[in-house]
């Protein structure tokens, strides 16, 4: 406690002498001690509120006396209070079971005190952000960053004409080349807002044009802020954004709607009221001369309800035709809330240059949007690619070893309590676990099922339920956490719309790296030869001396431990279940079929397409990602039908058909 | 196999005798259940049992057609159960509206002002749709009121689903594997469709209550039960009957040569084309039929019912009983199926090994795949296989 008195008595007088640097001449001049200054505000200051506390705070800062914004920052502190015997004011610190006093104007430490002897004020959240408010002008110039910073955000929280001037003030004087354009660019958003000089305003507003913060929309959209009017003819006076047609930007319902709110016509009839009428009205079974019964036919409804208005016992009603002419009568408009042209037009100029600058980033937002739901697709297929793609196995069970490569991550993590460490050990081990599992199944299913390939099929969907509800026996149903590391929980920014998580950027950069390593192995190595010329010919290449259950076996364990690292990454960003296997299991076929089978550029083609029509679709209804799935499966469909052997197709014998 | 196809079909009957021996088992199995029932004979079979055994004739019947395009002509259709749904959401949609509109009118039976038709239905529009946030009754429930356009709809939404999604495929000759996952797809696509809310089949919701006959509201579910049984016997007895005619003769045997070799069919001038979809088309309407009746029984449908994985179930209990024999479909989906709900409803005695004790409920589905496996691996043939050992043995 000690070191931070004396600090923060370091920085009064640091600020106080900041203070008669720049503040007006009057500040200097004042010699006065600020206890005499306080105590005429003695009562408002000990029980402040949040509605007087504004002016006192104004009254205490604009007097200039030295100390005055140190008190009220202690005061926000809850650092402040009075001696009932005097009613002075003093700054409290803790001093073992003590409170010790510090005098206002000195600083000098004047009794130590029991907590019982003096009167703490509590200053209100209320009242803190009053007081907040009041400082910020001294804040602004506050020799400390985090000070600066934090009067900006309080200016941008709750903008006030009266922060122009100490804004533009503290602009030249500014260090921080982030900040000072910050304050610059908040000078501007107010100008816009509150500018006392047309000319001034309308130049920011100019300036604004083309910013797409949300701060900078929102000040354009406040000022080109609408209203729907109804009157008899258009007004001259008001300040009209656009006149609507009935039938085109509003519905009939609608304007006869306006017109009862504006209270220009009389509610209609709704059914239920007329019903609700009616079933008042009941003499003798009969409404109206009406039999009850009858009335379960609308026409004999209105019927019955006319014969009453004949007899005088209810109030006409208004005719269907009476509403459409009340709405013909009358001119619906948008008029601006703010009624002055110059200023509403070239906002709106603004917006509109701002709207193209946003439809430009929206595009590049959806492009990584796409680009990375491709790379997940990519991700969960590219072990596909190998196993179905390559070797023309069927396995279902690909979901499964995605989810092992995901539980395997979890139990590392349970077991290494650094989340950098264990990821980097999480992604070999994951390849261990998954091709041993995947050699392991090649070895004992699918090499008898080589032949019947519709049958691994079967095969494997069966290991694939077991191997769920075995994951299901051991972690339970709930989902398990995998925990990124902290470099990877953020997020990449690049304006308020552009902007991607650094975990999906880290599996971009995994699926770019998997493509490479995939090609170098298949293109480059003497197993991706082999394995290639047990695909096209096992019979060729096992009299070549190469034998085809070997490389079998390896390919299907590299498929299968591919699909164990992504399972790793994929767990990073959404929920490890065990279900988490099945949902992508028919994408990933999609994927595949999609891109062209037997081939690693094609799967990447596939999972671009598939991404990016997906993306593209959400884009039209972002609420609904369902109907955009459901659409991009119809898409796959139709697409298969025209290009059944996908987008990189094999020609030649290779094809196997 | 020439003579047969000349000879007038007559002697059909006679000429597959294991037809006429299902068909007596089947009506000997349902004369039994019946007499042990508890709505109409001494009550030993409770009307839960009942309604399983009712809803498992319904999946033998689909698995029976699912062994049609699958085991006769070579299409492993992973959609039929998409059709099932299909049949069971048309029965679902009248079940549901009639009886709400029963509840409707006789709530307003009561108010001073008869109700016009246009009360009523919002009414039964506010009842059955307030659940995903709509009061209006989307236009697919159009024909809703009437059971008998409703039972058309059954046979007209999966034929004509089949027929165009067919035509596309088969016109492009995607075959093998890729048409697997194609229909697969497919399946995904309807489940997804059916999962949202505004696509005005209640989205996960689904359709309950629909154990719940309008008309009959009066009569106990034991009776229903055994009606709802013995419509499913009959259903999958003349199912039976229908496909085995199908395949015994020349269609049957264009249909095998097709599984076997397509492209010699082809070059033989056959049309194939035309025979897929013919088989794809009316084993769809069968699979939407099996489904209006299963889930009259089951009570409830909802979309997780048609999800992906449940097509495969299908294949499997096909495979399991085994391919191209009409009885084997009927043998897998009903051991399968039945095991499945003694396993899983606690029937199963737990077995305790001392250091873990295995219960079954979590155990079973481990169970169940390495069961196909093993099938798979073993018994190619499945368990009808089995019977070609004991008939040639003697």
């Amino acid at each position: 406690m000690p070191l931070r008195t004396v600090l923060s008595r370091a920085l009064a007088i640091l600020v106080l002498s900041m203070l008669a640097l720049t503040a007006p001449p009057r500040a200097a001049v004042a010699q006065d001690t600020l206890q005499p200054l306080l105590q005429q505000y003695a009562e408002e200051l000990a029980s402040p509120s949040r509605r007087s506390f504004g002016a006192v705070a104004d009254a205490l800062l604009a007097d200039g006396r030295p100390g005055a914004a140190d008190f009220l920052r202690r005061y926000e502190a809850r650092e402040v209070v009075q001696r009932p015997e005097d009613g002075l004011f003093f700054y409290a610190e803790d001093a073992g079971d003590l409170v010790r006093l510090i005098d206002v104007d000195t600083g000098a430490a004047v009794a130590d005190v029991s907590s019982r002897d003096v009167d703490q004020i509590r200053a209100n959240a209320g009242v803190r952000r009053v007081i907040a408010a009041a400082l910020v002008p001294f804040e602004l110039n506050a020799p400390e960053r985090a000070r600066r910073e934090a009067a900006l955000d309080a200016i941008s929280r709750s903008a006030e004409a009266s922060q122009i001037a100490p804004l533009a003030d503290s602009i030249a004087q500014e260090p921080d080349p982030d900040l000072k354009t910050r304050k610059e660019r908040l000078f501007l958003l107010l100008t816009a807002q509150f500018g006392a000089e047309r000319a001034e305003r309308l130049e920011a507003i100019a300036a604004l044009g083309g910013d797409t913060s949300i701060e900078a929309r929102g000040v354009l959209n406040q000022l080109t802020a609408t209203r729907t009017e109804v009157a008899p003819s258009l007004p001259e006076s008001a300040n009209i954004a656009r006149v609507l047609t009935v039938g085109e930007d509003l519905t009939q319902a609608e304007a006869y709607a306006d017109l009862v709110d504006a209270g220009l016509a009389e509610p209609a009839q709704t059914p239920s009221e007329l019903r609700a009428v009616l079933a008042e009205n009941i003499v003798d079974g009969r409404v109206g001369g009406v039999p009850v019964g009858r009335l379960s036919d609308p026409m004999a409804r209105i019927e019955a309800y006319e014969a009453l208005e004949d007899a005088g016992a209810v109030p006409p009603r208004a005719a269907p035709d009476e509403a459409a002419q009340a709405v013909a009568a009358h001119v619906f408009y948008d008029e601006y809330v703010l009624n002055d042209p110059e200023i509403t037009t070239a906002a709106q100029d603004a917006l509109d240059s701002t709207a193209q600058a946003i439809a430009t980033y929206q595009m590049a937002d959806l492009v990584l949007d796409g680009l990375s739901l491709a790379s997940i697709f990519f991700l969960a297929a590219i072990g596909l690619a190998i196993t179905f793609g390559v070797m023309g196995v069927i396995n279902m069970a690909h979901g499964e070893f995605i989810m092992m490569g995901a539980y395997t991550g979890y139990v590392v993590q349970l077991f290494i309590p650094d989340y950098t460490i264990s990821l980097l050990v999480a992604l070999p081990l994951a390849f261990l676990v998954t091709f041993g599992a995947g050699v392991a199944m090649e070895r004992a299913v699918i090499r008898h099922l080589y032949t019947r390939p519709l049958e691994t099929l079967l095969a494997t969907f069966g290991i694939s339920i077991a191997l769920q509800q075995l994951a299901k026996n051991i972690f339970g149903t709930q989902a398990r956490p995998l925990t990124a590391p902290d470099w990877l929980g953020g997020a990449i920014t690049f304006n308020d719309i552009v902007g991607i998580s650094t975990i999906r950027v880290a599996i971009f950069v995994l699926a770019l790296i998997f493509l490479g390593v995939l090609l170098y192995i298949l293109k480059r190595t003497r197993l991706g030869l082999e394995v290639r010329a047990v695909t096209q010919n096992p019979g060729m290449a096992a009299s070549m001396g190469i034998n085809p259950d070997r490389i079998n076996m390896l390919t299907f364990g590299l498929g299968s431990g591919i699909a164990g690292i992504a399972g790793v990454a994929i767990g990073l960003y959404a929920q490890v279940t065990s279900e988490m296997g099945a949902s992508y299991i028919v994408q990933s076929f999609m994927t595949v079929v999609v891109g062209g089978v037997g081939n690693v550029w094609g799967t990447l083609a596939g999972a671009s397409l598939i991404g990016f029509l997906q993306k593209g679709i959400e884009w039209f209804n972002p609420s609904n990602t369902l109907a955009a799935q459901t659409f991009m499966v119809l898409f796959v469909i139709l697409f298969i039908q025209f290009r059944p052997k996908g987008i990189v197709a094999l020609k030649g014998r290779a094809a196997g058909d | 196999m020439a003579k047969t196809t000349l000879a007038p079909r007559k002697g059909f009957l006679s000429e597959n005798p294991s037809v006429l021996r299902f068909l007596g088992l089947l009506a000997l199995f349902t004369i039994i259940i019946s007499a042990l029932a508890e709505g109409f004979g001494v009550g030993v079979i409770s009307t839960s049992f009942l309604k399983v055994l009712g809803m498992t004739l319904c999946l033998c019947l689909i698995a029976v057609a699912m062994d049609v395009v699958w085991g006769y002509c070579g299409i492993l259709s992973l959609g039929h159960f998409a059709f099932f749904g299909l049949g069971g959401y048309g029965i679902g949609m009248w079940l549901m509206y009639a009886r709400t509109e029963g509840i409707v009118r006789e709530s307003l039976a009561n108010a001073p002002i008869p109700a016009t038709e246009g009360e009523v239905r919002d009414a039964i529009a506010t009842q059955i749709f307030s659940v995903v946030g709509s009061t209006e009754l989307p236009f697919i429930w159009g024909f809703a009121h009437s059971l008998t356009l409703q039972l058309l709809l059954i046979v007209l939404v999966p034929g004509l689903l089949a027929l165009v999604f067919g035509w596309l495929a088969f016109r492009s000759r995607v075959t093998g594997v890729y048409l697997s996952i194609l229909t697969q797809a497919m399946t995904l696509a309807l489940s997804l469709y059916l999962f949202q809310n505004d696509t005005g089949l209640r989205g996960n919701n689904g359709l309950s209550g629909l154990q719940n006959i309008p008309g009959l509201l009066h009569l106990p579910q034991s009776t229903i039960a055994l009606w709802f049984f013995w419509a499913s016997a009959l259903a999958l007895g003349l199912g039976y009957l229908l496909f085995a005619w199908l395949v015994s003769g020349k269609f049957g045997s264009v249909v095998r040569a097709i599984r076997d070799n397509e492209s010699r069919v082809r070059f033989l001038g056959y049309h194939v084309e035309s025979y897929k979809l013919v088989v794809f088309t009316a084993t769809a309407i069968v699979s939407g039929i099996a489904g209006a009746l299963y889930y009259p029984q089951a009570g409830i449908i909802n979309p997780a019912e048609i999800a992906p994985i449940t097509s495969i179930y299908l294949a499997v209990w096909v495979a399991i009983g085994g391919r191209g024999r009409l009885y084997g479909a009927v043998i897998g989906a009903a051991t399968v199926s039945l095991l499945s709900s003694w396993f899983t409803g606690g029937g199963a005695p737990n077995i305790n090994l001392g250091f873990y004790e295995i219960v079954w409920t979590d155990w079973w589905l481990v169970l169940l795949g390495l069961g196909f496996v093993a099938v798979t691996l073993f018994f190619p043939k499945g368990i009808g296989g089995l019977f070609d050992y004991l008939v040639r043995k003697p």
